[in-house]
């Protein structure tokens, strides 16, 4: 059966991943870095469930199940993270005040 | 910390093992009982922090329907026409967006209430809720919206829309 | 009918290229990381339900695997139930971290409560 559209999709979500790492390169703050790469994740996701059933292989749905989950936990860590780190830094520079 | 309750334990231990089901697909017995252990494990460690209140919420049909037809039929109807409105910003260059967080007053008062709520507000492209405070009894959400232009209480009630009287019905 | 149903789910993928191609446009252009944020979630929202609904067509109708069918929509179900925590963390941790707007925002009720 001829399944050349999926193979086209899976190859633009694809090129839509990398356009995303322009962002990660030149965003200005760690957020914007952060916000680009948890979309070019969710793209691959996209990118391998297509390509997935262009080639009829199982393995490439988990590989995308274990992206998906794993993404959404790496923007939560950098977010809490980022709250954190800068009530800690005021804190330090109230003891500096005092 | 919180105490781990039996009813959550049984809860989350159906839905891990459910999962467990679905993503390896095939009905052995060694397969169960590994099933049956592994997410038993699970459950026994996260319950308490995912179930603080009534754990079989889903066990009313009505309810579960309710809430069926809410995130099948009605939700995506206003998720499209956000994305439309979004991609009519977006195309149109990036120009005409006004960004601003507004202060909305919520009336749900259960955790599962405002965490539906909540996140059925982050997933409309163009609001984002950003922080929750409580201030009298009375909670707010504070909301970043692409185009603010009223504050306040007026805002809301074009965000919120029909979710929170849909949500509402399922959890007050 | 096998056409007819090929027909359909390209059409699905090509709502949730499209949407897609509007969150990632939105990312490289928008002014301050909380509109990029928006943007962002057009991906998370109609492109994944366009290509996960396409796919699950295939799926099921013309390849015939179930076990692939109820992973396709494992997936869709958990962007879509997961992605808002992610993306209400980094947009709190963000604002909280002091990062705000070039251009001030004109209503801003979060920074005006927390003075």
């Amino acid at each position: 059966m001829n399944q050349t559209d999926l193979i086209i999709f899976a190859v633009f979500f694809g090129a839509l991943a990398v356009t995303c790492l322009i962002r990660l390169v030149a965003g200005p703050t760690g957020a914007d870095r952060m916000v680009a790469a948890d979309t070019a994740d969710v793209l691959l996701c996209c990118a391998m469930l297509l390509f997935s059933i262009y080639s009829g292989r199982g393995i490439y749905l988990d590989i995308a199940i274990i992206g998906a989950m794993l993404g959404v936990v790496n923007t939560m860590l950098v977010g809490r993270f980022l709250a954190k780190g800068r009530r800690e830094e005021h804190a330090a520079s109230a003891d500096d005040h005092q | 910390m919180r105490k781990t309750k039996f009813p959550a334990v049984i809860a989350t231990f159906i839905v891990c093992f459910a999962f467990w089901l679905l993503l390896t697909w095939t009905v052995d017995v060694q397969n169960l009982i590994a099933g049956t252990v592994v997410s038993l494990l699970a459950a026994l460690f996260s319950a308490r922090f995912f179930i603080h209140e009534s754990a079989f919420w889903l066990a009313n049909p009505l309810k579960f329907f309710v809430g069926l037809f809410y995130w099948v039929c009605v939700f995506p109807l206003d998720l499209i026409k956000s994305n439309l409105r979004m991609a009519a910003l977006v195309l149109g260059g990036c120009k005409d967006v006004k960004p601003g967080i507004v202060k909305v007053p919520v009336s749900l008062k259960s955790e599962y209430g405002q965490t539906a709520l909540a996140n059925s507000i982050t997933l409309t492209p163009g609001t984002i809720t950003m922080d929750v405070a409580e201030q009298d009894g009375q909670t707010y959400f504070y909301v970043h919206c692409i185009e603010a232009d009223r504050p306040g209480a007026e805002a809301g009630e074009s965000i919120k829309g029909r979710m929170e009287k849909w949500i509402g019905r399922i959890w007050k | 009918m096998l056409h007819l149903l090929m027909i359909i789910s390209d059409v699905l993928i090509g709502i949730g290229a499209f949407f897609a191609l509007i969150g990632v446009l939105g990312i490289l252009f928008m002014p301050d990381v909380f509109s990029r944020m928006q943007a962002s979630t057009c991906v998370t929202t109609l492109g994944i339900i366009g290509v996960c609904l396409g796919a699950l067509l295939h799926a099921i109708f013309i390849v015939g695997s179930p076990s692939s069918a109820v992973k396709i929509a494992l997936i869709g179900l958990l962007v879509l139930v997961t992605n808002p925590v992610g993306s209400h963390a980094l947009a709190r941790g963000a604002y909280r971290a002091g990062i705000r707007p070039e251009q001030p925002m004109e209503i801003d009720e979060l920074g005006r409560d927390s003075q």
